[in-house]
This record gives structure tokens, sequence and C-alpha cells, in this order.
């Protein structure tokens, strides 16, 4: 009998880059773990799954984003894209908020490929029975 | 111990040895070993947890210079 799968649900709400990699990190070894991964971008979050979307570091720290990209780099750290595509090849389930997409003026063309919109309604289910429910 | 397949992650940061791990133990059949070679400080800990989270069997961890060899059995506990 297969055992049932362990769940995850994340909610992501910034779009700095420290905020945007913690999240693909968590998803994609949270994949690796056999686990099933719901991840619900909303506010700023939703910023992450536009096509092409560069995340760069907050408030005083921008100037800086570039160094630390290139340190990431040097230290072999995927990049924030590269994690991604991996987040959906692996299955991991994406999620946009509806309603933070007519506020930021995001369309369903501005997003990258394999995401659902949804409302909160639907993610606050998956966290119902999640085993483990995380903010970032 | 004889690896049916050998995966060799050094450079890699934290996901990317176990996402590739994951990948490659999906391609073994049960029983078979592999072996994992992985330098991020933090495979040491993560190996572990994630063999016993996925019903694979670690069957040896060794520290070969600033390297770790770690040996996979790949389980059925999850089947």
């Amino acid at each position: 009998m297969e055992k049932s799968k362990k769940k995850i649900a994340i909610v992501v709400s910034e779009n700095s880059l420290d905020k945007a990699m913690m999240p693909m990190i968590l998803a994609t070894s949270g994949i690796a773990l056999d686990a099933e991964v719901h991840v619900f971008f909303t506010f700023w979050g939703l910023e992450l799954l536009k096509k092409n979307y560069k995340p760069k570091l907050k408030g005083i720290m921008k100037p800086f984003t570039g160094m630390m990209v290139k340190k990431m780099k040097e230290q072999n750290i995927s990049s924030f894209e590269e994690l991604r595509s991996q987040c959906i090849e692996l299955g991991a389930k994406f999620y946009a908020c509806s309603t933070s997409m007519a506020m930021m003026g995001i369309k369903e063309d501005d997003l990258i490929d394999g995401v659902q919109i949804s409302g909160a309604t639907k993610f606050l289910k998956i966290a119902l029975n999640a085993d483990t429910t995380l903010f970032i | 111990m004889q690896a049916n397949k050998t995966l060799d992650t050094r450079g890699l940061a934290c996901p990317m040895p176990i996402i590739k791990t994951k990948k490659t133990i999906d391609e073994l059949n049960e029983g078979e070993i592999l072996l994992v070679i992985a330098d991020d400080p933090g495979a040491k800990e993560d190996f572990p947890a994630w063999c016993e989270q996925t019903g694979n069997e670690l069957l040896k961890m060794e520290e070969k210079d600033e390297d770790i060899y770690i040996y996979i059995k790949k389980g059925g506990k999850n089947e």
C-alpha cells in the first residue's frame, strides 16, 4: 500500500532575492523528501512567478545585488531561475493569488507556465491538511 | 563496497546534491546501491535525514579529505 505523502504548504509574500531563494530551496528539498509541496505567492511574492523576473536585494542593500549574485555563483549555489524551473520540473505546485494579481496589474500571460491561479480559500484548504506551513 | 552507480556532486551547494540524488535513485532498481560523493558541509546531516524520510537505506558514510562518500541502498519502504 502506498504511504500517503507528507504535505508542505508555503506562503511567499515578498520578492527580494533572499526571500526568493528560500522558498525555491525549501520546495525542491521538500520534493526530494517525497513530500507534496504547495507554494502560494501573494502580494509582492507574486512577482517571483513573472517570466524573466530577477529578484534584487531590498532597500539600502539593493545596489549590492550584483555582488551577492556573483558570490552565490562562485559558491555554486543555483540561481533563482534555475531553482524555480527545478521546482516546476519536480512537480511543486505553484499558486498565484488572484486578488494580488488584480491589485498588482499582473496578467496570466506574465506568469511562467505551470502556475495555477487561485484564491486564499484553496490555499487554506491545502494548508489545513498540510503537515507543516511556512510563511516567507 | 561496490556501488551500481556513482554520483559526483562535488562543487554543488544545497539543495542540488539532494535533488540530483533523488533523481538518480529514481532511476535505480530496488536494492541497488548508489554512491554519492559530496563536499557540501551540510551533506553530513542532510543525507541521513533524507534517507530516513524517503525509506532508502544509508549503508555507510565516510570522509575522505574534504569529501564525503555516501553509500545508499535503494529501499522500498515507501512503495
